[in-house]
């Protein structure tokens, strides 16, 4: 095989791996978006039986205009920190973010905010479609 | 199966790229230094092998990272990064590996010299890569 030929089949074998990457993704990301109203699976964090979703979120709205609207802007579309709409992670994740914080980029809030905040903070998330 | 099963999965799976890749880097350096040898051949076939099996696990590695992200191609600060040099690590490896197939014969020493400098690029791209995903595995134990 010339190495034209070598060349332009490597190119097309690579691009062909990334236009699947990108279908994949979108198609995942589509079905994320799809299942994001549905409620949280993970129960790890104690929420009290008596609240209600929506005044779980109203209290969440509260916190993050304390603690996050400086950062992530008080429509939550971003400013120093990323826009937080429509976020495609576990609650899981959002409770270790919020929790332990990304180094160099964002504190801990694991002092400030005990479980059943962070909780409140994660309904509040999951409205921001 | 849940995110953190995702999470291991994919911590599992991106070994075999990266240990395998730098294998091949240094089997097909070794090559070329001893090209006239039997030895040198030996590399070589041994190199070619290591990337093909590379190439192979990288596929694993971008599906479960994909399902671990919720097919978040890019996303922000460290994960971004992590991105930014895991994509076009991914894409030069499949290049590479159908680069390493098509070649039916072997090379010329400075055909050989031409495969290894792209080889050598993704020894840096999957090392930032490993670099910004050991951080995110860090960051979220």
């Amino acid at each position: 095989m010339s190495p034209v030929k070598t060349l332009g089949l490597s190119l097309g074998a690579s691009l062909l791996a990334l236009g699947s990457v990108a279908l994949l993704g979108s198609i995942l990301a589509r079905n994320a978006r799809a299942h994001s109203h549905e409620l949280p699976q993970w129960t790890g964090l104690p929420v009290p039986a008596d609240v209600t979703p929506a005044s779980l979120q109203a209290s969440g709205r509260k916190l993050y205009l304390n603690s996050c609207a400086h950062c992530h802007g008080t429509d939550a579309s971003g400013d120093e920190g990323p826009d937080l709409h429509g976020l495609q992670v576990s609650d899981r994740r959002m409770a270790s973010v919020i929790s332990h914080g990304i180094k160099g980029e964002m504190p801990s809030f694991a002092k400030k905010h005990p479980p059943v905040e962070i909780a409140a903070l994660i309904a509040y998330l999951h409205t921001l479609e | 199966m849940d995110s953190l099963t995702w999470a291991q999965a994919h911590g599992a799976l991106v070994h075999f790229p990266v240990a395998l890749s730098f294998f091949a880097l240094f089997c097909e350096t070794g090559a070329l230094i001893r090209w006239h040898r039997p030895v040198g051949e030996s590399l070589r076939v041994a190199g070619g092998f290591a990337l093909l099996v590379g190439a192979a696990g990288s596929c694993g590695a971008v599906v479960s990272g994909l399902v671990l992200t919720r097919g978040e191609l890019f996303g922000h600060g460290e994960l971004r990064l992590h991105h930014v040099f895991g994509w076009p690590a991914f894409a030069l490896l499949i290049a590479l590996a159908v680069w390493r197939i098509s070649l039916r014969q072997r090379p010329s020493r400075t055909g050989q010299l031409a495969y290894l400098l792209p080889l050598l690029l993704l020894g840096v791209l999957m090392a930032a890569t490993a670099h910004w995903g050991g951080r995110l595995a860090l960051a979220y134990p």
